[in-house]
C-alpha cells in the first residue's frame, strides 16, 4: 500500500495519479492522506520508475470532461477525497465509462460531490455581504463568507464581473481572495490583515436593507421551512438581515398572519386619494390628484 | 420624508407582485470595465424572506399614490394607506447600494398611476435609462409596464429592461370589469402584443437594438375571484401562445388591510398556488396540453401533484419500461424529472437500466416506483386500482408544512 499527500492541491494529485495509472497500480493499492491529518509515515515521494506495460500503459488519455469533473469534486472537502477521484480515474481508463456517471456508486458520489460544490459556489455568489470600506487598505468592498468547500479561489470572479473595477475582499477561516480592480489573488492561509480589516465590518447593519427586507416580507404567507430550505442556517450569522428573521417569524405568528402588510407600515397613518374630477370620469391626463407629491 | 421611511412602504406596496426572478437576460458582463452590473441568464436568489420567497432584485414601487381603485389591490385609491413617492434618483441610488452590497441582482420597478399613464411610464424609464446610460449599469432591470400607455413609451421601455411585464390580474374578463373598474382586458393584452411584436422585430434583425432579451411576464391573482383552476390554466395557456410569455406568476390572493367587501378575507390558498405552479411548469417544460391536466372545470387536486394525477388517470400507458420507452415518456413518470430522464437515457447507453440505478438518481423512488419497469423490477401495484393507489401516494401530511 502506497500512502500519499497531494496536500490538498489537484494539480499535484494530477501529476500523483498520472503517474500511478502508468505504473499500473489499482486504487485498493494506493491511499491519499489528508493535509490536515497526516500521519508520520505518510507522504513517501513517488519513486520515479518505469512504466509497465500494462493494459493502461498505452492509453491513459481521458476524456477531458473527466478531467473537469475530477476537478471540480476535488473541491468538495470531505476525509480521504483523493482516494474517490483515483478509483472513477481508473476504472474509466480501464475502459468502465459509466464510473462516471450518476448511476454507478463511484459515479453518483462523483456527481453527488459535484453538485454540492456547485451549490456553495452558487451560496457564494448569492450569501456574500460586502461592506464599503471607503478605500481602506485599498479596497471598496470587504466580505467575511465561510465556504463548506474550497471555492473561493475558483468561484470568486464572478464578483469582478458584477463590480467591474472595484476593489474588493473576501476573507474565509481558511483562505481569502482579493481583487485589485484588474487581477484576482488567492491566499490561503488568509493574511492577518485582511482577516483584521473584515473582521472590523463582518458585523455591521445595514438600515436601508434591513428595512427592506422587513418590508418586502408577506406575513400572511409564513413559510419559514422552504426559506431555510434555500438559506442553510449556517449562513444566517453572516447577513444583515438574518438577525431580523426570529423577531419577524414570530411577530408574523402573533398577528395570526391576518394580512400581508409590514406592522411599520400598519403603524403610520393612511392617506384615501379623494379625486372629484376622476370620479366624474374626466381624461385621467387633465387630472391635478391632491395627492401628487410625497406625503 | 426619509428615504427610509419611503422604503419602508414602498417596498410593503410592492410585495403582492410574485416574480422576482432575475433570469432570462443576455451575458453582459463589467469586468474591466467602467460601471458595475453582470447578468448571466441564470439568476441568483441573494436571500428568502420567512415566506418562503426568493430576493433577487430590488423589488418596489415608484410610488403607491393611485389613481385606479382595483379591489384587490392595497394600493387602490380608496385603501387607507400610507403614501410615498421616491424620486427616480433615490431609486437609482438604492439600486447601486444594493447592487454592489450583494443583496440584489437588479431591480424591479413597478408603480401606481399618477397623472396619467404615460406620465407615470415616461418615470419608470427614466429610471432605466438614467441607470443604463449614466451609471452604465449592467444588471437585471424589470420594469412594469402599464397597459394604457402609449406604445411607443412600451417600445422605448424595452430598450432598457430585460424583463417587461403588463400583468393580466386575473383570469376572466368578468372579473376584470367588476373588480377591477379602470383597467380593460383589451389594454392590457394590447401591450402584451406590442412588447411581443417590438421583440419579434429585434430578434429578426440582428443589428437592430436589443428588446427586452428576457422576455415578458405577467401575474394572475388566484383566490380574489370565483375562476376556478381549469379556467386560469386555459388563460395561461392562451398567453404563453400568443405571446410567448416567459412566465405566468400565480399569486394567491392575500388580504390586504381594509379589505372591500367585494374580495375574500380569508388566509391566501397557498397550496392551490402551489399545484398551479406545478401544472404550469408541466406546460412549460413538459410538453403538457391543460386539456391532458383538467378538464373543462373544475380545479386541480389538492392531495396529489398534477404529474401524478395524470399518471393515475392514464393507468393504460403504465408501467414503463425504462430500458425502451421514449425519453419525453420517461419525464412523464410521477418522480422522474426531466434531468433524471436525461440520466437514465444516457446511462442505458452503457448497461441495462436496474432498480438501484434509478434509486441513486435524484429520484422521487416512492412515488415512481408503482410505474416502472426495470430489468430487474416490475411494481406490484401495477394492477392496484388508481384510488388505492392515490390514497398511498397522497402527500397530504408533508403539505402540512406550508401553513407553517
Amino acid at each position: 500500500m502506497q500512502v500519499l499527500c497531494c496536500e490538498d492541491d489537484f494539480e499535484c494529485w494530477r501529476d500523483q495519479a498520472r503517474q500511478l495509472l502508468r505504473q499500473d497500480i489499482a486504487p485498493h493499492a494506493v491511499v491519499w492522506e489528508d493535509r490536515d491529518h497526516r500521519q508520520l509515515f505518510a507522504s513517501e515521494p513517488l519513486p520515479a520508475s518505469t512504466p509497465r506495460a500494462g493494459p493502461t500503459a498505452q492509453a491513459t488519455r481521458i476524456p477531458a470532461r473527466l478531467l473537469d469533473e475530477l476537478k471540480r469534486a476535488a473541491q468538495y472537502r470531505v476525509s480521504g477525497r483523493w482516494n474517490l477521484l483515483y478509483r472513477v480515474l481508473w476504472r474509466v481508463a480501464m475502459g468502465e465509462r459509466q464510473a462516471m456517471l450518476a448511476g454507478d456508486p463511484d459515479g453518483s458520489e462523483l456527481q453527488r460531490r459535484i453538485k454540492s460544490v456547485s451549490r456553495e459556489a452558487h451560496h457564494l455568489h448569492a450569501f456574500v455581504r460586502f461592506h464599503p470600506v471607503m478605500g481602506r487598505g485599498g479596497l471598496d468592498y470587504v466580505a467575511w463568507h465561510e465556504p463548506a468547500h474550497d471555492i473561493l479561489a475558483s468561484a470568486s470572479l464572478h464578483f469582478a464581473e458584477r463590480l467591474g473595477r472595484q476593489r474588493w475582499l473576501i476573507v474565509s477561516s481558511r483562505d481569502a481572495v482579493c481583487y485589485d480592480g484588474q487581477a484576482l489573488h488567492h491566499r490561503q492561509p488568509c493574511p492577518a490583515d485582511w482577516a483584521a480589516l473584515a473582521e472590523s465590518v463582518r458585523d455591521n447593519a445595514d438600515p436601508l436593507w434591513q428595512t427592506y427586507y422587513s418590508s418586502i416580507f408577506n406575513p400572511a404567507r409564513l413559510n419559514p421551512k422552504v426559506m431555510q430550505g434555500h438559506m442553510p442556517l449556517r449562513f444566517w450569522a453572516g447577513l444583515p438581515e438574518g438577525r431580523l428573521i426570529p423577531t419577524l417569524l414570530s411577530r408574523a405568528r402573533a398577528g395570526a398572519q391576518k394580512d400581508g402588510q409590514a406592522e411599520a407600515v400598519a403603524n403610520k397613518s393612511g392617506k384615501v386619494i379623494r379625486s372629484a374630477a376622476y370620479a366624474k370620469g374626466d381624461s385621467l391626463a387633465g387630472l391635478k390628484p391632491d395627492a401628487k407629491r410625497p406625503g | 420624508m426619509e428615504l427610509i421611511d419611503k422604503l419602508t412602504v414602498l417596498a410593503d406596496a410592492a410585495k403582492y407582485d410574485a416574480s422576482c426572478a432575475s433570469s432570462g437576460a443576455p451575458k453582459r458582463s463589467s469586468k474591466g470595465k467602467d460601471g458595475i452590473g453582470a447578468t448571466n441568464g441564470m439568476g441568483i436568489c441573494h436571500s428568502y424572506t420567512p415566506d418562503g420567497r426568493c430576493v433577487s432584485l430590488l423589488k418596489i414601487l415608484l410610488t403607491n399614490f393611485c389613481l385606479y381603485d382595483c379591489q384587490y389591490c392595497v394600493n387602490r385609491r380608496s385603501s387607507d394607506v400610507p403614501r410615498a413617492r421616491f424620486t427616480p434618483e433615490e431609486v437609482i441610488k438604492l439600486t447601486l447600494d444594493f447592487y454592489q452590497r450583494n443583496y440584489v441582482s437588479g431591480l424591479f420597478l413597478s408603480s401606481g398611476i399618477i397623472q396619467s399613464p404615460d406620465y407615470t411610464m415616461e418615470q419608470l424609464i427614466r429610471v432605466a435609462k438614467v441607470l443604463r446610460e449614466e451609471h452604465q449599469f449592467r444588471g437585471y432591470i424589470h420594469l412594469k409596464t402599464i397597459p394604457e400607455a402609449d406604445p411607443a413609451l412600451i417600445a422605448e421601455a424595452g430598450r432598457y429592461a430585460d424583463r417587461l411585464s403588463v400583468n393580466i390580474e386575473l383570469p376572466s374578463p368578468e372579473s376584470l370589469i367588476r373588480l377591477a373598474p379602470e383597467k380593460q382586458v383589451s389594454s392590457i393584452t394590447g401591450a402584451m402584443g406590442t412588447i411581443e411584436t417590438a421583440s419579434q422585430e429585434s430578434r429578426a434583425d440582428r443589428r437592430a437594438p436589443k428588446f427586452a432579451p428576457g422576455g415578458q411576464s405577467t401575474q394572475m391573482i388566484v383566490g380574489a375571484d370565483a375562476s376556478d383552476d381549469s379556467r386560469i390554466l386555459h388563460t395561461a395557456e392562451a398567453l404563453y401562445g400568443e405571446y410567448r410569455l416567459r412566465r405566468v406568476y400565480y399569486s394567491a390572493f392575500s388580504p390586504i388591510p381594509n379589505s372591500p367587501a367585494s374580495v375574500p378575507m380569508q388566509a391566501p390558498p397557498l397550496l392551490r398556488e402551489h399545484r398551479l405552479y406545478q401544472a404550469d411548469f408541466l406546460l412549460r417544460g413538459y410538453g403538457f396540453k391543460v386539456k391532458e391536466l383538467i378538464g373543462a372545470q373544475g380545479n386541480l387536486p389538492l392531495d396529489i401533484d398534477p404529474k401524478l394525477a395524470w399518471a393515475l388517470a392514464n393507468r393504460d400507458i403504465f408501467p414503463v419500461d425504462l430500458n425502451l420507452a421514449e425519453p419525453q415518456l420517461i419525464a412523464r413518470i410521477p418522480g422522474i424529472g426531466v434531468r433524471s430522464a436525461e440520466r437514465i437515457v444516457s446511462l442505458r447507453r452503457l448497461k441495462r437500466i436496474r432498480f438501484e440505478d434509478v434509486a441513486r438518481l435524484r429520484c422521487v423512488i416512492e412515488k415512481a416506483k408503482p410505474f416502472i419497469i426495470t430489468s430487474d423490477y416490475h411494481p406490484p401495484q401495477a394492477t392496484l386500482e388508481s384510488s388505492v393507489l392515490r390514497r398511498q401516494l397522497s402527500d397530504q401530511p408533508a403539505q402540512m408544512a406550508l401553513w407553517g
